[in-house]
């Protein structure tokens, strides 16, 4: 993981510099707006890893009952909130300036917002189970339980009214609507913030273990 | 006995004990008729849109009003047994599956009830015209079970967990609304007249999912 944190210091400066100079701004877009997709989609791909991995890990916890295995669920969820809010202030931002306005209640918005907060209820369901045995077994169960029903909220529920949002790198046509520079930074940083995700889940599961070994230890 | 009957027994025993405590029962249906009642003083004014302007509004009320009458009563299921102290003889007794058939088919014919006193106050009180009987009626079956399917289970997680009604709303609103807005959408389109296939899928696909997580994961989220 070392190794991972000196690689991605200056792996991420460059994308983030040939995010604003290397592609030109996109047509029908105002201003620059367009570069936003550098860092929006990036953060949505990372926030829906992060849930991702938390249902393997709660999965494994299922099977196993290795605490550690829910430490690295509960890391991955708290990140993926992380990624989730940081997708919705970039997606904000560009809404203000493409459509006026902070917040559209545009159907793939209100969404993601949707998503923020059942991951957001993983939290409050953790903190509200007080025993320490019951407490990872309950919290693993509903983070299985969300990512089942999590599709009918990413990619159902947007679908079923029409949306302001531009079209998505998943698209009916299932290509890659990018010139060669704008695809080469857009990859990039969608590997730069999952390498960034990888290392911040290691930091934080590592601090959840201890946390836990804090707590085992003052409670017995 | 077999899977089916212990589930009817687990149903039926359910349903006398809310009968006979009646608070419970008798709030979740004067919820909703209260409920009816002021949004149809509240709707007055817009009794005068023109009748293209009004199903989305119709729907969104309708389904506003059955999902905060559900909220009342369906989380009831497993906390009701951790109340009376009967969730470990009833752990104990018959598999966890099994217990969420029971109870999801219980919370099922709740809603349906509830449905029952919601749809005629609608139709009288707010002068709601329902286009398509048959697509009203599919989309309350199937928007029904998967509230009643998602409520169960949900249940089961927060029974044993603190401040579980609040956690109950928090946790089951997000997980609820994809089935909210598949009804709303299925219910706008029946009011107008036209049988809602393509909400209907989305509303079946999304029981589908949510059966067989919550059917899989019963046992972790109930026994010990």
């Amino acid at each position: 993981m070392k190794a991972l944190k000196l690689l991605l210091l200056p792996y991420l400066a460059v994308v983030i510099a040939a995010a604003f100079l290397w592609p030109e701004p996109a047509a029908g877009f105002i201003g620059e707006s367009s570069r936003i997709v550098f860092f929006h989609v990036p953060c949505a791909w990372t926030s829906t890893l992060a849930f991702l991995v938390a249902a393997v890990y709660s999965a494994a916890y299922l099977w196993k009952r290795n605490p550690w295995y829910d430490d690295v669920a509960a890391a991955a969820v708290r990140l993926g909130l992380l990624f989730g809010v940081l997708t919705l202030v970039t997606g904000s931002l560009f809404a203000n300036v493409m459509w006026g306005s902070w917040w559209n209640w545009d159907p793939r918005e209100s969404s993601y917002l949707l998503l923020v907060f059942l991951y957001a209820a993983y939290l409050f369901l953790r903190a509200a189970v007080e025993d320490p045995d019951r407490r990872p077994r309950i919290a693993a169960a509903y983070a299985l339980f969300a990512v089942v029903l999590m599709p009918f909220l990413t990619f159902v529920a947007p679908r079923i009214t029409a949306s302001l949002h531009p079209q998505t790198v998943i698209n009916p046509q299932g290509k890659v609507l990018m010139d060669t520079p704008t695809r080469a930074v857009f990859f990039g940083a969608l590997a730069g913030f999952s390498g960034l995700f990888a290392w911040m889940l290691s930091v934080d599961a590592r601090a959840g273990r201890l946390r836990r070994i804090g707590q085992d230890i003052l409670g017995s | 006995m077999s899977a089916l009957a212990a589930a009817w027994v687990v149903c039926a025993k359910d349903a006398t004990e809310e009968l006979r405590r009646k608070v419970a029962i008798v709030a979740v249906f004067f919820f909703a008729a209260t409920a009816v009642t002021l949004v149809s003083f509240a709707m007055v004014g817009a009794l005068a849109l023109p009748p293209a302007d009004r199903p989305p509004l119709e729907a969104a009320l309708l389904w506003i009003i059955l999902f905060f009458a559900a909220a009342t009563g369906l989380p009831r299921a497993f906390v009701a047994e951790e109340e009376a102290g009967t969730g470990l003889a009833l752990r104990k007794t018959i598999p966890a599956a099994v217990v969420l058939a029971g109870k999801t088919l219980f919370n099922f014919l709740l809603f349906l009830a509830m449905a029952v006193i919601t749809i005629p106050g609608f139709l009288i009180l707010l002068d709601w015209k329902a286009g398509s009987p048959a697509g009203v009626a599919a989309t309350m079956l199937a928007g029904g079970y998967g509230l009643a399917v998602v409520s169960t289970f949900l249940s089961a997680l927060v029974a044993r967990a603190g401040q579980r009604n609040v956690l109950f709303v928090l946790i089951a609103f997000p997980l609820l609304l994809p089935l909210l807005q598949a009804a709303i959408a299925a219910t706008i389109e029946a009011t107008a007249g036209g049988f809602p296939a393509t909400a209907l899928r989305v509303l079946v696909a999304y029981d589908g999912a949510a059966t067989c997580g919550a059917y899989m994961l019963a046992s972790v989220a109930w026994e010990d």
